[in-house]
């Protein structure tokens, strides 16, 4: 792609952002919401199983810690806004993985996944015991969120679900970036390396366990904004939908569909499996069944996934090109 | 030859008879009623082939878990539905807007979930275009749809969810509508029950779902129990996960702690795996219930095991079920319906009666019509106008009315003593003389009157 290609590209991006909610509508808007908040948590996820390969069974305690965090924090204090409660959310997650943190990066392996089940299934049963503060199986639900005000500039009403849309992306947007040029540097490549050969990195000197919590605390933090984001666009949040089995199986099978050797695989995952939620619903009550024969399909034929398929295709339409630049262009 | 005695005793008697009659008809003060009078042939309702109505109609969402472990609380929800809305258009639809309209029910399964449920509410406000959301089964769940309700104007029928404080404060929305009986009406019903009439049992344990159903009824039960049973005593008290599949942690303190009686308001599955596990484990009290009346569950534990429950109904209009031959005949179009027309998993032993608590979801879509036929429109806020302070009779009937303030609905409940089949013909006065042969079902019933047992007014509402 040349860069007159990608700029294009990024123009086209930003003109359909601009004008999704007027031209899709509010309910195809909300499950562009819900797709964006499903492709941070598993980018984040991804942060660990895929570029440091560290396979966690407990991520949800971070999105429902998030979620949590901002409800609470709505719900008890006065007038916050949307980026304050988002905040406040990613901060739970950041303060809960900084504790936790000491003791899984210790470990690998089994014993790192069985941890976080571990870990998910006390956070499951607090929230669910606490209902002083959590609401217990109810949930935290009703809060409102304040609107974002430039005195004498703007203000704009968080309820009005296209003005929620642009924040939500441009907040979920803005985190990926941020994990993106965290890939792309240096350290990047040492999480890589702690993925593929401890003992090589440890020997060049890089101390594993403090990398392993670095990317640990920043995979805890953006699955905690995409808790915060998500419980602001249900304006509820409950016991299963935070800290249940599902919320941390489910990013799991994301990242193996979408690819986990791929930054964008877990992006592509999450609009896949929006789509095929939003259509087989339709149709069908049947949709973890087809959720299930889909993974086994991915794993058995597809271990790339999708990022891996498109990775194929491209690699094709380029070899094809170079073929027929090099016998003159063109089949006749 | 009739001596003159025996003249003036039957004079007597008819008159007697006549005030009865003029009397009930008094009693029976209300702005609508369902029409018995002309009951249409019902013989093509099928609730897995529903006839589509054709041209434009009154779409409403039926709202619930139609998969996972709530499917069945779903399937019921739609089967009397559908059986209200094929009977209203049958009988040409509802004019509205000057054109009758029929009626077009949409399945929206919500899985249970919160997510799923603020979802699917929003696929069928936007996409389906419908015009009335019914249901759903949870408080929390409910709550999503009835805000959902506000944001999108329309009007939003809660025949299913009884918390009381989903009409209060922040949660109320005066697009919902509470026509069912709420957790503060059945928690006072069943201590006056048993302070009141009863007063027999003076040690009472709670054992209900830890979410704000659970919570609120169990509250509303201990607030009876001061108000109407001051000697009664709570020996225990525990709230369970939803869903929960082992129950024995809780039965063993119910076990020690010498309970009379268990109060629950777990619905199924809960409630019956509840009294399973009870009978399995050797405690045989009764429980004062909501939900334990599932004949199949009844069934399988055996008629001895449900000797004794109490049902608090909403449905209930005193002994016996079969007061007019109009009701006979609407009794019998659907159970002949379900003798030979209903497939799986309609044709179940669950789903041979229309009367008792499922039925309240069916005549939940009779007033819904009633008021939009009444309204003339399906303008939310002519809606609304009608529905506060109405009052409707339905087909068994039982008069409902709706408290203007906060939209709760305001009825007499009834506390129901569960016996074995050959008692149940003082409840069940048609052949076969029995509701269920083969488990415990309703026998004698009390009335609690609904001054007894208001439903709790939240006091910045209902000045």
């Amino acid at each position: 792609m040349d860069k007159k290609t990608r700029w294009m590209f990024w123009i086209a991006g930003i003109i359909i952002f601009a004008i999704f909610p007027k031209l899709a509508g509010i309910y195809y808007s909300n499950i562009v919401v819900s797709m964006s908040v499903w492709a941070l948590f598993a980018v984040s996820l991804n942060m660990l199983l895929g570029f440091t390969g560290l396979l966690s069974f407990g991520h949800a305690m971070y999105f429902g810690t998030g979620a949590y965090g901002a409800a609470l924090a709505l719900t008890h204090v006065n007038g916050l806004s949307f980026f304050s409660a988002m905040a406040a959310g990613c901060l739970c997650s950041v303060v809960l993985s900084l504790i936790v943190a000491p003791v899984v990066v210790r470990v690998s392996g089994t014993a790192f996944a069985m941890i976080h089940l571990a870990f998910a299934q006390c956070m499951f049963v607090l929230a669910l015991k606490f209902r002083n503060i959590t609401g217990g199986e109810d949930g935290i639900g009703g809060f409102s969120v304040s609107h974002i005000r430039i005195p004498g500039l703007f203000s704009l009403d968080v309820t009005d679900p296209a003005v929620f849309f642009y924040l939500s992306i441009g907040t979920v947007i803005l985190n990926l970036l941020v994990l993106w040029f965290v890939i792309q540097t240096p350290f990047g490549q040492v999480m890589a390396g702690t993925r593929d050969n401890v003992k090589r990195i440890e020997y060049l000197g890089f101390r594993v366990s403090h990398t392993k919590a670095v990317v640990y605390v920043l995979a805890a933090g953006s699955a905690g904004v995409a808790g915060a984001v998500s419980a602001m666009h249900q304006n509820l949040v409950a016991v299963n939908d935070a800290y249940g089995m599902m919320v941390s199986v489910l990013p799991i099978m994301i990242v193996m569909v979408g690819g986990a050797r791929s930054f964008f695989g877990p992006i592509y995952g999450a609009v896949f499996f929006g789509f095929l939620e939003e259509y087989v619903t339709a149709y069908t009550d049947k949709f973890e069944l087809i959720l299930g024969l889909i993974l086994i399909i991915f794993i058995m034929y597809w271990p790339l996934g999708l990022a891996g398929i498109f990775l194929k295709l491209k690699f094709k339409w380029l070899t094809r090109k170079q073929f027929l630049k090099r016998s003159g262009g063109g089949a006749g | 030859m009739i001596k003159p005695k025996r003249y003036l005793a039957i004079a007597f008697c008819l008159s007697v008879l006549c005030f009865g009659i003029v009397q009930d008809a008094s009693a029976i003060d209300v702005n609508a009623s369902y029409d018995l009078s002309t009951l249409p042939d019902m013989s093509d309702f099928d609730p897995n082939l529903p006839l589509k109505p054709d041209g434009d109609t009154i779409k409403i969402a039926i709202i619930s878990s139609f998969t996972g472990p709530g499917a069945v609380t779903g399937e019921a929800f739609y089967l009397y539905t559908s059986w209200a809305a094929h009977d209203i258009n049958k009988r040409g639809g509802i004019l509205v807007d000057g054109k009758k309209k029929k009626i077009e029910l949409i399945k929206a399964d919500n899985q249970s979930r919160p997510d799923v449920t603020k979802k699917i509410t929003e696929r069928m406000i936007l996409k389906e275009k419908v015009d009335i959301l019914w249901g759903t089964q949870m408080s929390h769940l409910t709550q999503i749809v009835s805000q959902l309700a506000t944001r999108y104007k329309k009007i939003h029928v809660n025949a299913t969810s009884v918390s009381d404080s989903l009409m209060e404060g922040k949660n109320y929305s005066k697009y919902s509508f509470m026509t069912s009986y709420s957790t503060q009406q059945i928690g006072r019903a069943a201590a006056y029950y048993y302070g009141q009439i009863r007063k027999k049992e003076t040690k009472f344990y709670i054992l209900c779902q830890d979410y704000v159903f659970g919570r609120s009824i169990a509250d509303a039960f201990k607030e009876g129990l001061k108000e109407y049973y001051p000697e009664a005593e709570l020996v225990g008290e525990d709230y369970h996960q939803v869903f929960l599949t082992d129950f024995a942690p809780y039965l063993t303190k119910v076990k020690a702690s010498g309970a009379e009686v268990i109060f629950t308001g777990d619905w199924m599955p809960d409630a019956f795996n509840l009294l399973k596990q009870s009978r399995q484990m050797g405690i045989m009290l009764p429980f004062a219930n909501i939900f334990i009346n599932d004949p199949i569950s009844l069934e399988e534990l055996g008629i001895e095991n449900g000797e004794g429950l109490v049902l608090i109904s909403p449905a209930g209009t005193g002994n016996p079920i079969f007061k007019n031959q109009g009701f006979i005949n609407y009794y019998k179009a659907w159970n002949n319906q379900w003798k030979t027309k209903f497939t799986p998993p309609y044709n179940t032993i669950r789903y041979s009666h229309i009367f008792g608590n499922p039925a309240m979801y069916a005549y939940s879509i009779y007033w819904t019509a009633s008021v939009i036929e009444r309204a003339k429109t399906l303008d939310p806020e002519k809606i609304i106008s009608v529905w506060e302070g109405d009052s409707y009779q339905y087909p068994n009937g039982k008069t409902v009315s709706m408290r203007a303030c906060d939209h709760k609905a305001v009825t007499d409940l009834h506390a129901i003593e569960f016996v074995k089949p050959e008692d149940q013909k003082q409840c069940f006065n048609i052949p076969p003389y029995y509701i269920y042969n083969t488990s415990a079902a309703g026998g004698p019933v009390f009335e609690i009157p609904s001054e007894k047992i208001l439903p709790k007014a939240d006091p910045q509402l209902c000045k």
